[in-house]
């Protein structure tokens, strides 16, 4: 078992830098995820780590070793890829062991692996089996599988369950939430999925075209974004951005008037002191809503849509042209008017300038 | 709906009327190729017009022996064939591997020479490649001479790149991470799944090789390392000679080929289209 | 993929020594060899001599013609031909279907000497039964051999008997290739049966046909066992001697390999021109 250091990692393709200088701490025995929109670098910055592309600058250190010179195979990881990459002219068995066996690994020992990767993935039954004749759920146990024999210091999985239908999704996200407490070994798991990152990690790593946005516990990300990137990107559905401006600065804080509903004014208790007039972002999320009067606001929006889902219901909504999402719990009938009233809670607002930082 | 299946029906008789007489026309020479084999000499040059096979193929074939030894050719036309097939398939296949798989200083260099001189005619080097094999090797009439040279078809070479290439790469990377060496990954996983490319490549060279003529012809003509082709090209245009032991021949370079065309017909057209359609 | 040098050519040295020594260095050796008088030994440098020779020689204009000729009416047709095979080949309603293909296809992997061997045969004049088929119907005897235009034609037949199955199969993987939903598409939109071969099928072929073309004029450029074989050695009196044929008389039964290697070059440079040509002017159209 292991931790992981990154120091300024840049990766180049050419004349085309992808990787921006990634500063990251990963702590022995850590479930990360590298979540992001695609084309971020998530997925080349984990290939980075299994040493499959070359490290263009900066440092990837393993349990302390600095290994940017390492090959894939001596760096004591293992990992699970988005196709599964299962070896398809070979029985479940022999792709459990291949690794193992060319490698010229005592047949015992391997067969001791094989068996104990197969018991905790109970897919004792499919070893005779190849991979097309086994489901999708099945391959993805098996991709663990030949991950877990390596008895490696390191998992890298890559986009491990997007190949799956939406049921399956839950299931084996659950089953590798359990596998890691049952191992206990350092993970890092790359997703574009937020909902999986939410409920897996220990610690989520935002990024956006290169670049680190933001590191956290996933509830800190949610309660505490550093960014509009980050707020719109944690968080189902996403927030609502709406346009603002600081209408006055006092020691309570800031107060912002929506462009689209000059009647709006909500004062955030932040201790920064943003010009007034300046052009700012009010964000706040489709849950934190709540009934008119409820909060230290009101605002009268038009309702396009709403969808009821039985224990809650969204209702797609827009101010002068500005849309958002309310979400109204225990309401089956939100949304059937043309109008709606809701309640602004201020301490559930956040403020973004116009570069997207976070106003605190 | 009567009027459209009667409609469909005149269509499949027109189709039918049409496409016939062709086939029957494409399959003649072939018919005749075998009915002649079959036919005495006096049969073959007698007035009457014969289109069933006759009983002669063993006389014709004992002729053909007197004439040339044509069952030593027909040993050296399949050894050479085999051969260079296991060959060329292992070096092509090498080299499309390289060329799909690894980033390599002159890769773009190697890709552009290969691909830029596929289309130039056999005629361009028959003169050097003759003048190196039989006069600065001295290799004329050998073995080598007949298996070596024909190597250097590049068509295997963008046949297996392409195969290697629609590969999902995950696939590799996930034998590197396990630390299995490059040229295991190449046996153990690359060869086994370029399979059927390796079948159809292997058909369509193996059949190269066994119908080449002009290189044979030039480079092995002294009697006993003639491959069988060559051999019945030389009785071909002579006045002494039996035309029945001649088609014999013929017969026996066709009918294995066409024997096994007929039940890998999927291999040869996936190795005849490669080329073409992507 | 990561840089990897050593390993890439240890994979790619076999193949690359034989290529390097068998097809790159002799295109660059015969393109020298043609500038050297070969009659002489040891060869000297004479710049002139065989491509000199090679403008005035009427024996080269003469396969320059053939040849010609022989691409002229022979391709046109033999696509033609093969296009239309593949059509019918592709048909739903055909029935015996295995059958038909094999009649077209097989010629294939038939062996050039082979189908020479059979074609001398049936076409003799005095015996073949081409000339007594043609007699059961009242017409004289073609003397298939001995007549210029008559011999031309039976290349023209053979090659073409040999190469249209070999061009249809092409086709028709291009054919195969074309979704069916654009033809249900186009039989909702009233299109008739022939339109949709004309403005659905041979333009979405075109790229296919352009290929199989270019295939075949270089075949055509270098066609050697044809006339060598069935109308002995581009009979009669060099009426279907070709470019193929006279490099292999110049180069081989004359030995003279500087004036063989002009020729060869000539070969090369106008199967690349044409070829050129053809895309050329298949892209112009689109």
């Amino acid at each position: 078992m292991a931790g992981l250091t990154l120091k300024n990692v840049i990766k180049r393709f050419g004349a085309l830098q992808v990787i921006h200088g990634a500063d990251l701490e990963i702590e022995d025995g850590e479930f990360v995820v590298f979540v992001g929109p695609s084309g971020c670098g998530k997925s080349t910055l984990l290939r980075m780590i299994a040493g499959l592309e070359d490290v263009s600058g900066g440092e990837i250190a393993i349990a302390g070793t600095v290994v940017n010179d390492v090959e894939p195979s001596e760096r004591h990881i293992a990992m699970v890829f988005q196709s599964y990459a299962l070896y398809p002219h070979m029985t479940v068995r022999k792709n459990l062991s291949f690794g193992l066996t060319m490698n010229g690994n005592p047949k015992a020992d391997t067969e001791r692996r094989v068996a104990h990767a197969a018991d905790i993935l109970q897919i004792g039954e499919l070893m005779d089996r190849r991979p097309g004749q086994l489901s999708g759920g099945q391959r993805q146990r098996v991709a663990i599988g030949r991950a877990i024999v390596r008895e490696p210091q390191v998992f890298l999985f890559d986009e491990p369950l997007s190949n799956l239908d939406a049921e399956l999704r839950v299931q084996m996200r659950v089953e590798i939430s359990k596998l890691h407490k049952q191992l206990g070994t350092t993970m890092i798991y790359v997703t574009h999925d937020q909902t999986e990152a939410m409920t897996l990690a220990d610690k989520i790593v935002v990024l956006r075209s290169g670049r680190i946005e933001q590191v956290g516990a996933p509830l800190d990300l949610y309660d505490d974004p550093a960014n509009q990137f980050v707020a719109g990107f944690v968080g189902s559905p996403k927030m609502n951005f709406l346009k603002a401006r600081i209408d006055a600065v006092s020691a309570d804080g800031a107060t912002a008037v929506l462009a689209s509903d000059p009647g709006v004014k909500i004062t955030l208790p932040i201790s920064g002191r943003p010009d007034v007039g300046s052009s700012v972002t009010l964000g706040i999320r489709p849950e934190h809503f709540v009934d008119a009067g409820a909060g230290d606001a009101d605002l009268t929006v038009d309702v396009d849509v709403a969808e009821h889902l039985g224990h809650t219901s969204y209702v797609y909504a827009a101010v002068s042209g500005e849309p958002l999402i309310i979400e109204r719990p225990e309401s089956r009938h939100a949304g059937s008017q043309d109008r709606l009233t809701v309640g602004v809670p201020s301490r559930r607002c956040f403020l973004f300038d116009a570069e997207g930082q976070r106003l605190r | 709906m009567i009027s459209k299946s009667r409609s469909l029906l005149m269509r499949r008789l027109a189709l039918h009327a049409a496409l016939t007489p062709l086939a029957i026309i494409w399959l003649f020479p072939l018919w005749m190729m075998f009915v002649f084999s079959t036919m005495s000499d006096y049969g073959i040059f007698s007035p009457d017009i014969v289109l069933v096979p006759s009983t002669k193929f063993i006389e014709n074939f004992l002729n053909l022996q007197a004439d040339t030894d044509f069952l030593r050719a027909m040993f050296i036309s399949i050894t050479v064939a085999v051969i260079y097939t296991i060959l060329s398939v292992m070096l092509t296949s090498m080299a499309g591997w390289a060329l799909a798989r690894y980033r390599f200083a002159g890769r773009s260099v190697v890709i552009a020479i290969i691909l830029g001189t596929i289309t130039l005619p056999f005629a361009v080097v028959v003169i050097p490649q003759f003048i190196m094999v039989a006069r600065e090797f001295k290799l004329a009439n050998t073995w080598v001479a007949l298996i070596v040279p024909p190597l250097f078809n590049s068509l295997g070479v963008l046949f297996m790149r392409q195969a290697f290439s629609m590969m999902p790469s995950e696939l590799f990377d996930a034998a590197r991470v396990e630390g299995v060496k490059e040229w295991r990954i190449f046996l153990h996983i690359a060869l086994p799944l370029a399979r059927p490319t390796m079948a159809a490549l292997s058909i369509i060279l193996f059949l190269a090789s066994w119908n080449n003529y002009l290189w044979p012809l030039l480079i092995n003509s002294k009697p006993g390392m003639m491959t069988a082709p060559v051999a019945l090209g030389t009785l071909i245009g002579l006045t002494k000679v039996s035309w029945g032991g001649i088609m014999a021949g013929a017969v026996l370079l066709t009918a294995p080929i066409l024997f096994v065309f007929i039940f890998l017909q999927r291999h040869f057209i996936s190795g005849i289209t490669a080329g073409a359609v992507k | 993929m990561r840089l990897n040098n050593r390993i890439a050519y240890a994979f790619l040295a076999p193949y690359l020594l034989i290529f390097a020594t068998f097809w790159l260095w002799p295109i660059i050796s015969s393109f020298l060899i043609s500038f050297q008088n070969t009659r002489v030994n040891p060869w000297r440098f004479a710049p002139s001599m065989n491509w000199g020779r090679l403008v005035g020689d009427p024996a080269f204009y003469n396969a320059l013609y053939n040849t010609l000729i022989i691409l002229v009416i022979q391709v046109p047709v033999m696509i033609a031909l093969a296009t239309v095979m593949a059509v019918f080949l592709n048909s739903p309603l055909l029935k015996a279907r295995p059958l038909y293909r094999f009649a077209f296809f097989a010629p294939v992997v038939v062996g050039e000497v082979a189908y020479a061997a059979v074609f001398r045969l049936m076409f003799s004049a005095d015996f073949g039964i081409i000339n007594k088929i043609i007699g059961t119907v009242g017409l004289s005897p073609v003397s298939w051999f001995d007549n210029g235009t008559a011999a031309m034609a039976l290349v023209i037949m053979a090659v073409t008997w040999r190469w249209a199955g070999y061009n249809a199969i092409i086709i028709l993987a291009g054919l195969q290739s074309i979704p069916g939903d654009v033809y249900e598409a186009a039989t909702l939109d009233r299109v008739g049966k022939v339109q949709q071969f004309f403005h659905i099928t041979l333009p979405l072929l075109k790229p296919i046909i352009l290929f199989c073309i270019v295939l075949s004029v270089i075949g055509t450029m270098q066609l050697f066992a044809e006339p060598f074989l069935i109308t002995n050695r581009g009979g009669p009196g060099g009426a279907t001697e070709t470019l193929g044929l006279l490099l292999y008389r110049q180069g081989f039964t004359s030995l003279n390999f500087g004036y063989a290697s002009a020729i060869a070059y000539t070969i090369a440079a106008l199967a690349v021109a044409i070829s050129l040509l053809n895309l050329f002017f298949g892209r112009e159209a689109k």
